[in-house]
């Protein structure tokens, strides 16, 4: 099993769920109104009068060979809107309940 | 969830509340009655109290003084006037506009109540009388006849006037000019003498002889029979026969001593329509009714009455008030379409896409539409003042949803779907959207708080355009990202037309943006320069403020005019209307503009309600003309009236002229001043008031200057030596009695036809009275029968009786009032005063300026401390929203051009600052601060976003640009249409509409320049104070350290 962490613009959200739900990845926890700021580059994401849009977040544990899938399509997403962001990482899940 | 998450969630409630909300609009617009102005209540109370045979300095002593102490007291009162004349006082309580009339009129009674005691026993009860618009006139008819003129009033009366009565609404139909039918029986007094027969005896036997008695019930056999002697007249000729008396045997017959003639009244109002004689018929409204309505109505009825009236009687309209206000009100619809186009092409200019614009300009009409329930719902009409809210509100509405809209496609453009980004780009901006309405709802709703006539008046505006606010801000939240999230696309396909079109626009557009980065960049490096330089027009634009003229209200041009003419007093009836002929034949010709032109002169019988609430006499004539439509005629109502003045300095006959233009005084009329001067002594203020007379003539633009107090009237009085009297067993009734039988008449019976009555006079024959020596040789019989000549118990003797007294605020008064022509009020004004302060008035008497003059200054007063607190209120909204004291100063600085702007376009247009352009520059407050907040706002942001601060205001400049200007050129371009109107009435809205759009357009271009500079000062200053506290903080430490 491995944790993914997609962190991206509001505006991804609904497409978000949807594709995990099409690629039955059951499970994930979600934060609609998170702030953050890329790495690199792109606008902030505070909420803030500077930068007033936000960010959403989802963390979703899912089986090993999903996880492929799943980073495709949100490379796909991504590519597509360039501008919005969007950011995902991938990790062990040591163990579970 | 948010009201716009729902909104877009929801599309199909959101689309059919708005169509709810539509469809009531639409509903109450079609209920809603029209009109002129709002609903203004009537302020005024008249308290009336005869007292019989008292002089006017009796009454004034005994009646009048001990009214005005106790009246004085009454709250809002604002000023007390009172006429003292022979047998009467009327006291003229003015209160302050938007009281309720009824709880007044409850204090005054209380008042009265408190008084009566107090006055002489003779003295009537005070009578209490309700003064409202309603007695204004608003429909009057002329009627031509010829053959049917002996028999016209009850030809009128029982085929026009009664049916009228019968609409809901009309309040009174009277009519005047038609003379009521009348049977006077002539005597002659030497024939009189000879038969030993009076006057009295005469309308006595007249009395007894036409007579109906009843002579009770009688049987005969099985029935019962009622008997009766049928004695009345049943033609007037039978009167010939009746005898009067016997003399040596022989019967005297009635026409042996008096001839009998079936004519009409001796003394009576004359009407003339177009130089023919004929009548008029006058239509005045219930309170509270609407004239509109009304005039429909009559005029719907006026077809059918003319088939009932015989062929050479012929109704016509003299004055039709719902003419003008339909009219008025159609150029204003016409007015607001024009702005609604306007905004519709602006918004699709800058935006290039037909369903952005679509989305935007819906707002409009919803909005619009929306404030008609509110009309309804509080029983307003649609009004100059309800249709110039929506023409002003049309650029308004639309701003909240641009900057929606504007956000929701960056959102779509960054890559977000329609659905999301609507959701969110609504979310980003809703607190600003909010608070720029609230600035709006600053400037607007203390309008629904101002007291006095301009309250009244402007309420209705405040009220309008605060819920057009809130409803557009509602659309902009729920309807617009509803709309967007449907009709707005991720990927805009351009046809051939957009490319053809909007390709030259949009690369327009872009050199404008970045030709203003280039200047922006010059101002903030010459931040001294640019300051001075505004400052410098500033402080030149406020120089310009002395060349602007002010006055009350503009003049509206309604093609109604009314003239009111006097020769001296005594005149006959015949000799005024003679001139009077004359000069009608010589206008008529001169002025092809005049469409009817109708005058009445002579006394009014008592019971002609609308001609005896007004001055009446054989001297006064009273005119109406109506001219042809604005549209068809090249001179102006007040050019006219102007060219009518020099003419009537050519009627020597003429005592007093006056010309007066419009319809209601006041508002729409032109201006007068009325120069008040105080003081007891009758001789001292009469000259003060002839010297002023003659300094204001010499004014120009002073037309029509006329003295309130009439001379003395001269007449006649027989002074009875009660001595002599009392030797031939007489007294002074009994004597005065017999004078007035003989002159006025002694009403002896009635005479019935037709289920009308008549009045049987008997009087001497006109021939019998035309001379002192007539009067003389009246024979006063007393109780023995003995005849005595009125010459030898009494003299007959020519007195000066004293006119009026007319009495302000306590104090006795004359009034000269002028009326303002050509030039504005101030220029009068001025000119007037330097002549009072060269004047030698005698102590104890002062001048004060009421009138037009008054009504401005109360209403400038009221406005100025309007725009005051105003301004606080915008500045607190801003202050809130910014968190800072700072930004919203610099924002304000954007009103000192605004006002600017005014003033020079005020003076470049030659219009007037009056209550209409104060208004516009009121509302200019809450326009232009809006651009301030747009560009300040976007230049901090830069800022928070870490830019440099010359940066930060180049680059925060350049991106507001098109929405500052496209915002502006909305309620630019929806002003022009009331700016440059033509229509009728446009005079009334034209300086508003002028001076939003000069003060506007003036300010938002040196907003542009100047507050950047403004931000850019205060800005670095703060960093400069930031970096020597924290300097200072440094060295503090160190020395800690140390």
């Amino acid at each position: 099993m491995k944790a993914i962490f997609i962190a991206f613009d509001q505006a991804h959200y609904q497409r978000i769920i949807d594709m995990l739900e099409r690629s039955n990845c059951r499970g994930f926890t979600s934060w609609e109104q998170v702030a953050g700021r890329g790495s690199v580059n792109g606008e902030p994401h505070y909420g803030s009068h500077a930068w007033p849009s936000l960010a959403s977040s989802i963390l979703t544990v899912v089986e090993d060979h999903r996880v492929p899938v799943v980073m495709e399509k949100l490379r796909q997403f991504n590519d597509e809107r360039p501008k919005l962001g969007l950011r995902a990482f991938v990790w062990n899940v040591e163990d579970q309940i | 969830m948010s009201l716009y998450g729902n909104a877009v969630k929801r599309p199909i409630m959101t689309t059919l509340c708005f169509v709810a909300v539509v469809i009531l609009g639409l509903f109450s617009l079609k209920q809603l009655p029209i009109d002129l102005y709002p609903d203004i209540e009537t302020n005024t109370i008249m308290v009336m109290t005869t007292y019989s045979g008292a002089s006017a300095q009796d009454i004034e002593q005994n009646v009048t003084r001990p009214l005005e102490n106790v009246l004085n007291a009454v709250s809002n009162l604002k000023h007390i006037t009172s006429k003292s004349r022979e047998n009467i006082s009327v006291i003229t309580l003015e209160f302050e506009y938007g009281e309720d009339i009824d709880v007044l009129t409850n204090d005054v009674r209380d008042k009265l109540d408190m008084v009566s005691s107090m006055l002489p026993d003779d003295a009537e009860t005070p009578i209490i009388f309700k003064f409202s618009t309603d007695m204004i006139p608003i429909i009057m008819l002329s009627v031509r006849a010829s053959e049917s003129m002996p028999g016209l009033y009850k030809i009128l009366d029982d085929a026009v006037a009664n049916p009228l009565a019968r609409i809901s609404g009309v309040g009174s139909v009277s009519i005047s000019g038609a003379p009521k039918r009348e049977i006077h029986i002539y005597v002659d007094p030497v024939r009189l003498e000879a038969y030993n027969l009076t006057v009295e005896q005469i309308g006595n036997i007249i009395g007894y002889e036409n007579r109906n008695i009843p002579g009770g019930s009688f049987d005969i056999g099985s029935d019962t029979y009622s008997l009766r002697v049928q004695g009345e007249f049943k033609a007037s000729e039978e009167m010939k026969d009746i005898v009067v008396g016997t003399y040596e045997g022989r019967s005297i017959y009635l026409s042996d001593v008096a001839r009998i003639e079936d004519s009409l009244e001796e003394r009576t109002q004359e009407t003339y329509n177009n130089g023919e004689q004929g009548a008029m018929i006058v239509i005045q409204k219930q309170s509270g009714a609407n004239s509109v309505k009304i005039s429909d109505k009559v005029l719907q009825m006026l077809p059918s009455l003319q088939k009932r009236l015989p062929s050479d009687v012929k109704l016509g309209i003299i004055v039709d008030t719902s003419d003008n206000i339909r009219n008025t009100i159609d150029s204003l619809v016409e007015t607001v379409m024009y702005a609604l186009l306007f905004v519709i092409i602006v918004v699709l200019f800058f935006l290039g896409r037909w369903r952005a614009t679509l989305i935007i300009t819906i707002t409009i009409p919803i909005s619009l539409i929306a404030s008609f329930i509110y009309l309804y719902a509080t029983g307003n009409t649609l009004n100059i003042v309800s249709l110039s809210a929506l023409s002003i509100s049309i650029g308004m509405v639309v701003d909240d949803a641009i900057v929606v809209l504007e956000n929701v496609t960056t959102h779509i453009e960054r890559g977000s779907d329609p659905k999301q980004a609507a959701v969110h780009g609504t979310n980003e901006v809703a607190v600003s959207v909010i608070a720029s309405t609230l600035t709006l709802i600053a400037v607007f709703f203390p309008l629904t708080l101002v007291t006095g006539m301009t309250g009244v008046l402007f309420r209705q505006l405040g009220w309008m355009v605060t819920i057009m606010m809130i409803i557009s801000t509602t659309c902009a939240l729920s309807l617009t990202p509803m709309l967007c999230s449907i009709l707005l696309r991720r990927v805009n396909h351009h046809g051939k037309v957009y490319t053809v079109i909007f390709t030259p626009i949009n690369r327009a557009l872009d050199a404008f943006d970045r030709g203003y980065g280039r200047l922006l960049h010059w101002v903030v490096e010459h931040k001294l320069v640019t300051f001075l330089l505004c400052m410098a027009t500033f402080f030149g634009s406020i120089l310009l403020m002395k060349q602007v003229g002010t006055e009350f209200f503009p003049t509206a041009d309604d093609g109604r005019m009314r003239i009111s003419l006097e020769t001296p007093i005594g005149t006959r009836v015949e000799l005024s209307k003679e001139v009077t002929q004359r000069l009608v034949a010589e206008w008529r010709e001169k002025y092809p503009e005049i469409d009817v032109i109708n005058f009445t002169t002579g006394s009014a019988s008592s019971d002609n309600t609308f001609a005896s609430l007004q001055d009446n006499g054989p001297h006064i004539i009273s005119m109406n003309i109506r001219l042809s439509d604005p549209g068809d005629r090249e001179r102006s109502v007040t050019e006219i009236a102007r060219l009518m003045r020099e003419d009537l300095k050519q009627y020597p006959e003429y005592k007093k002229t006056q010309v007066s233009v419009g319809g209601m005084q006041g508002m729409g009329g032109q201006s007068s001043i009325d120069y008040e001067i105080y003081g007891y002594d009758f001789n001292e203020t009469d000259s003060v008031a002839r010297m002023l007379q003659q300094a204001l003539r010499e004014i120009s633009g002073a037309a029509d200057v006329i003295i309130s107090r009439s001379d003395y009237q001269p007449e006649y009085q027989v002074d009875f030596d009660r001595e002599k009297l009392a030797l031939y067993g007489l007294n002074l009734s009994t004597a005065a009695t017999y004078l007035r039988n003989r002159i006025n008449g002694q009403l002896a019976s009635q005479f019935r036809e037709d289920g009308e009555e008549y009045d049987i006079k008997v009087m001497y024959a006109p021939e019998n009275r035309t001379s002192i020596a007539d009067i003389e040789n009246i024979l006063i019989y007393n109780s023995a029968g003995k005849a005595v000549r009125v010459r030898d118990v009494g003299t007959v003797v020519e007195r000066f009786t004293p006119p009026t007294i007319e009495r302000k605020d306590r104090e006795r008064i004359v009034t000269v009032s002028t009326v303002v022509q050509d030039v504005p009020m101030s220029a009068v004004v001025e000119a007037s005063q330097v002549k009072i302060d060269q004047m030698d008035i005698p102590q104890g008497i002062s001048i004060e300026l009421a009138g037009s003059y008054e009504d401005q200054q109360d209403s400038f007063r009221d406005l100025l401390t309007l725009a005051v607190l105003i301004i606080i209120l915008v500045y607190i909204v801003m202050a809130a929203q910014f968190e800072s004291y700072t930004y919203p100063g610099i924002i304000m600085t954007s009103l000192l051009f605004a006002f600017s702007g005014v003033f020079i376009i005020l003076w470049l247009t030659g219009h007037t600052l009056n209550v209409m352009s104060m208004i516009g520059a009121i509302m200019l407050i809450g326009i232009v601060v809006k651009n301030g907040i747009v560009l300040i706002d976007y230049i901090s942001l830069n800022r928070e976003r870490g830019m440099s601060i010359r940066r930060a205001v180049i680059l925060g400049g350049e991106s507001r640009l098109r929405p500052v200007v496209m915002t502006t050129l909305t309620t630019i371009l929806g002003m022009v249409p009331m700016a440059v109107g033509t229509g009728q009435g446009a005079e009334m809205w034209r300086p508003m509409g002028t001076a939003v759009i000069g003060g506007l357009t003036f300010s938002t271009i040196l907003t542009l320049l100047f507050v950047p500079v403004l931000y850019c000062v205060f800005a670095s200053r703060g960093v400069k104070n930031q970096r020597r506290k924290h300097a200072k903080a440094l060295a503090a430490r160190k020395l800690e350290n140390c």
